[in-house]
Order: structure tokens, then C-alpha cells, then sequence
């Protein structure tokens, strides 16, 4: 019966190829869509562990700046400065706990590309943010023009690069975090400051009034036991004029919102998809065992059973299903693996894939689910094989 | 008859993984453009070489499906095997390519070159295994 099966198929390419692309199609969403949306949970769960700091204060120009958010939550390309006097106001403030600042410079360019590569310079006597993370890769003090690489930075440890002039070598390599950072350079205090002074001797930057030596980008705040984030966000908003301070949480609901948004829009597509699919298998399957009710009604009279013809039904639909969705899982995976920077930059929102066993459970479960959906689509015209009249069916009369 | 049949499928599809490598890799994933003062980063250098081997296979696959004698074809076939990985070898293995993971060369020109190079060389293979059987 087995073989049977197996000889039907081949005996209907067309048929079979037609029911295996819908499985296929199946499978592929069902895998590329929970692959997407969990990328993006996964994305957002690692900026929101990069956070690290309760408050942000940025000079009140820089909420001026295109996608300010995403230069100070994501490391995208991009950098504002207040001087060390408005900073010093900020830090005065009661409820404030552990202050660090850093310092954004925005490379016109390493020595290879044209693209701008954005360079964070922390303090190691204050920071709070950065260095757990870099300790996770890296253990050792970072020197005047050691730099940590973002992962995706196609730089490796030990590697020279150049910014403004300035040769650093990449002292780490941080893990994958889904955001801008993966192409940021972390350093510290002194080697930024170096950059910068290149900078400006090159004519590369311009600091208007802001004397280089005595600025920041971004504080970093902690709020002090017994004084709530808000409470600090209101007073710093209040009494310093010249600076705007956020919650990171705020800052980060946006994004979130907008993740929300997207993953949503995907489940929806999915469902869609589904409930296409599986009514055209559902309307195949019927119309291939009508077309085929003579050669039913013919394997009776040779002795078939009623549940050995609809097992025959529903082995026919099984290896389809089979075949068709291991192709899907396949191809979905070959699209979305190597092709993931492009989702990630297309979405423009934080994206980290799952690790590797998750994946794999992913594609089984995808496999699977496409597997149950053609079989219980099939299971009905098998029902309906069992119950033929034979008779009838071979006089012609139906 | 099935065999030949087999064997015109596996040609055609060799035939697209080469274009797929010669002419998508100037119009589809194409290599990061020029920098603003006209020069060329390193992926566009990478870009020429898959171009050059994609021709090349591109002529192979041609014949592969044209000549009518089953051992030079099948000789054919297996010559895109060590041409098809070496296309996948080009972008960042032989030849680096930009500096961060999310420019074009990396997200689209790399995965794209590797896969159609890498599928190439298994149908070039299976190609002679299957004309072998005969």
C-alpha cells in the first residue's frame, strides 16, 4: 500500500508538485513569520538589557536631531556635546546616585569605507553601562587607542583601524546585540578625546562654542535611594534649562510600540496564509479523490479495504505534506539566515536571531504544524473514500 | 529518457545558478557603490572577481547542455564543482569586503554569492554522478 502511495504520486507530477508547493508555502510562513517576530522580542530584550542607566540627559539641541533616540539608545551615527558647566548642574541635583558620561563622535569614515562609523568614549572610572557588557568579551583595561568592535564590524581582535587620522587597535569584540551598537567602536575617555582633537586639527568637526577638552554627549544617571526615576526626570527638567532628561524605559516604549506594530501585522499574515492554505488543500484533496473515485471504487472490488483506502488517501497526503514542507523549512531557512542583515536594516529595528537550538525547534515545529494541517485537510476526503458506494460508482451512475 | 530528462533539469538549473552569479551579482547584489570621491571600496574588487567566474560557468553550463557527448558533459558538469566554490570563497574569504556587517556587500552580495556558489557545485557534482550511473 506503502509503495502504492508513493506510485500515485509519481503517476500525478503535476498534482503532487501543486499540493507539495502549497505545504511548502505553508511551512515557510508558518517558519519565517515566528522567525521574524521572535528576532525581533529577542532585539528588543537585548536593548532593553543594554540600557543599563535610569536617566539620560543630552543637551536640548540634540532632541532636535533626527532619530536622536536611536543615536543614544542604538548607537546609530550621529553626536551633540554640552560642556562640562551644564553637565556639573545636572549632577548637583539631589536624587542623583551613580553619574558617567559619554562622549559620541561619528567617523567620516574608517580606512576602508565610506560609511561612518560611530565611536562611544566612556569614563572606566564611572561607567556603569558599557563596561559590564565589554567585561562579558573582554577583561583586561582599555589603553590610550584600544578600541572595543561592535560584532558587526568586519574587524578583529588585534586589527589596526583608523579613524581621523588616529591608528587604534581593536583590543575586543563585543557580542551580537541586534542594534546600531553592533557597528559602533567603544573607547575610553582619553582615546576619544584624542579623536576628537585629530578631528578638529583636520577640520573634520566643528565644536561652535563647546570647548572639546571640557565636553560630554550623554550622562548616564542612577537614581539615588529613595528618589524614583520620574521624580529625578521632572527636577533635572525643571531646573536645568539647557538639557533634556528621559527615563530609558520612556525612550524605549516607542520602539517597542513599534515592534509591537510589526509583529503583529506579521501574525496576522500568517493566520491569512494559513487559512488560505489550508482551504485550498482541503478543496485539492476533494477534488483529486472525486476525480479518482473510479480507481477507488476499483481497488475495492480488488479487495481493499475501506480503511486501507483511506489510509492510501491519507499516506498520499503525508508524504506530500512531508516533502513539501521539509522544502519550505529549507528554504526558509536559506532565506532568512544569511539574509537577516537585510530584514534587520529593512525593519530598521533592533533584530537578533534566536540561538541555534531554537531555531532548529522552530523549523521542526514549522514542519509539523504544515505536516497535521495537510493530513487532518486529507483526513476528511479519506473519510469520505471509505463511505463510497462501489456499485454505483462503476455502473457510472454517479 | 528519464535519465536525459533528469540531466536537462539539473543543466538548466546549473545554467541559472551561473547567470544567477554573473549577471545578478552586477544587477541584483551588487557590491557597496563608490565612495564620494569616485573610488572603490574593497567589496567592488570581490564584486568583479565573482563576475568573471560566473562568466566562465556561465560558458561551462552552456555547453553542459549543448554538447551531446555524455562524458565530456559530465566532465563539464564537474569542472562548476571547484568554480561554483570558489565564487562562495570570494566575498570576504579571498577577498575583503566592507567594514560593517549590515553594508550591502555583507547583507546581500555575500549570502547570495555564497548560496547560488555553493549550489552550483553540488548540481555540477550531481550532475556527474547521475550521468555516471548510466
Amino acid at each position: 500500500m506503502k509503495s502504492l502511495a508513493i506510485k500515485n504520486l509519481k503517476g500525478r507530477p503535476v498534482r503532487t508538485a501543486v499540493l507539495m508547493v502549497l505545504a511548502a508555502l505553508l511551512s515557510f510562513t508558518a517558519l519565517g513569520g515566528t522567525l521574524v517576530v521572535a528576532s525581533l522580542g529577542k532585539g528588543l530584550d537585548s536593548l532593553k538589557a543594554r540600557l543599563g542607566a535610569d536617566v539620560m540627559v543630552v543637551p536640548k539641541e540634540a532632541t532636535m536631531k533626527k532619530k536622536f533616540e536611536d543615536i543614544v539608545l542604538q548607537g546609530s551615527t550621529g553626536y551633540f556635546y554640552m560642556s562640562y558647566a551644564l553637565a556639573d548642574e545636572v549632577i548637583q541635583r539631589e536624587g542623583v546616585g551613580q553619574v558617567s558620561p559619554q562622549f559620541f563622535l561619528a567617523s567620516t569614515g574608517s580606512s576602508c569605507c565610506s560609511i561612518p562609523v560611530q565611536i562611544i568614549g566612556f569614563d572606566p572610572a564611572t561607567d556603569f553601562t558599557v563596561s559590564p557588557w565589554i567585561k562579558r568579551t573582554y577583561g583586561g583595561e582599555l589603553g590610550k587607542y584600544d578600541i572595543v568592535a561592535g560584532s558587526d564590524l568586519n574587524a578583529f581582535v588585534g586589527d589596526k583601524l583608523s579613524f581621523y587620522g588616529v591608528e587604534c587597535t581593536v583590543a575586543a569584540k563585543l557580542e551580537k546585540t541586534g542594534t546600531s551598537y553592533d557597528t559602533t567602536v567603544f573607547t575610553n575617555k582619553d582615546t576619544i578625546t584624542a579623536l576628537i582633537q585629530s578631528s578638529l586639527d583636520k577640520g573634520m568637526n566643528d565644536f561652535k562654542d563647546t570647548d572639546p577638552e571640557k565636553a560630554v554627549s550623554c550622562l548616564m544617571i542612577n537614581a539615588a535611594d529613595g528618589t524614583s526615576p520620574e521624580e529625578l526626570v521632572n527636577d533635572i527638567n525643571i531646573h536645568c534649562k539647557k538639557v533634556r532628561a528621559f527615563r530609558s524605559g520612556d525612550m524605549i516604549s516607542g520602539i517597542a510600540g513599534s515592534l509591537g506594530g510589526v509583529s503583529q501585522m506579521i501574525r496576522l499574515l500568517i493566520a491569512a496564509v494559513w487559512v488560505l492554505g489550508i482551504v485550498i488543500l482541503l478543496l485539492a484533496f476533494t477534488m483529486s479523490v472525486n476525480e479518482r473515485k473510479k480507481e477507488f471504487a476499483v481497488l475495492r472490488v480488488m479487495g481493499a479495504s475501506r480503511a486501507k483506502l483511506a489510509g492510501l488517501v491519507l499516506k498520499e497526503a503525508l508524504c506530500t505534506c512531508l516533502g513539501g514542507s521539509l522544502i519550505g523549512a529549507v528554504v526558509g531557512l536559506l532565506v532568512l539566515l544569511p539574509f537577516n542583515g537585510v530584514i534587520e536594516k529593512t525593519l530598521a529595528l533592533p533584530f537578533l536571531l534566536p540561538n541555534a537550538g531554537s531555531i532548529t525547534g522552530f523549523a521542526v515545529s514549522a514542519v509539523a504544524l504544515s505536516v497535521i494541517s495537510g493530513a487532518a485537510a486529507a483526513a476528511v476526503s479519506a473519510w469520505r473514500v471509505s463511505r463510497i458506494d462501489t456499485g454505483l460508482i462503476l455502473r457510472g451512475d454517479n | 529518457m528519464k535519465r536525459k530528462a533528469i540531466e536537462w533539469i539539473l543543466g538548466v538549473l546549473l545554467l541559472g545558478c551561473s547567470l544567477c552569479l554573473s549577471v545578478g551579482v552586477k544587477l541584483v547584489f551588487h557590491a557597496c557603490g563608490p565612495k564620494d570621491d569616485g573610488s572603490f571600496m574593497t567589496c567592488h574588487w570581490a564584486e568583479q572577481a565573482v563576475l568573471v567566474i560566473g562568466g566562465a560557468m556561465t560558458v561551462i553550463s552552456l555547453l553542459v547542455l549543448f554538447v551531446t557527448n555524455g562524458g565530456m558533459r559530465r566532465g563539464l558538469a564537474l569542472a562548476l564543482a571547484p568554480l561554483g566554490i570558489g565564487a562562495a570563497l570570494i566575498p570576504n574569504t579571498m577577498i575583503k569586503l566592507c567594514m560593517m556587517n549590515d553594508m550591502h556587500c555583507h547583507a546581500v552580495m555575500k549570502p547570495a554569492v555564497i548560496i547560488f556558489g555553493i549550489t552550483a557545485a553540488v548540481l555540477g557534482a550531481v550532475y556527474a554522478l547521475v550521468g555516471k550511473k548510466d
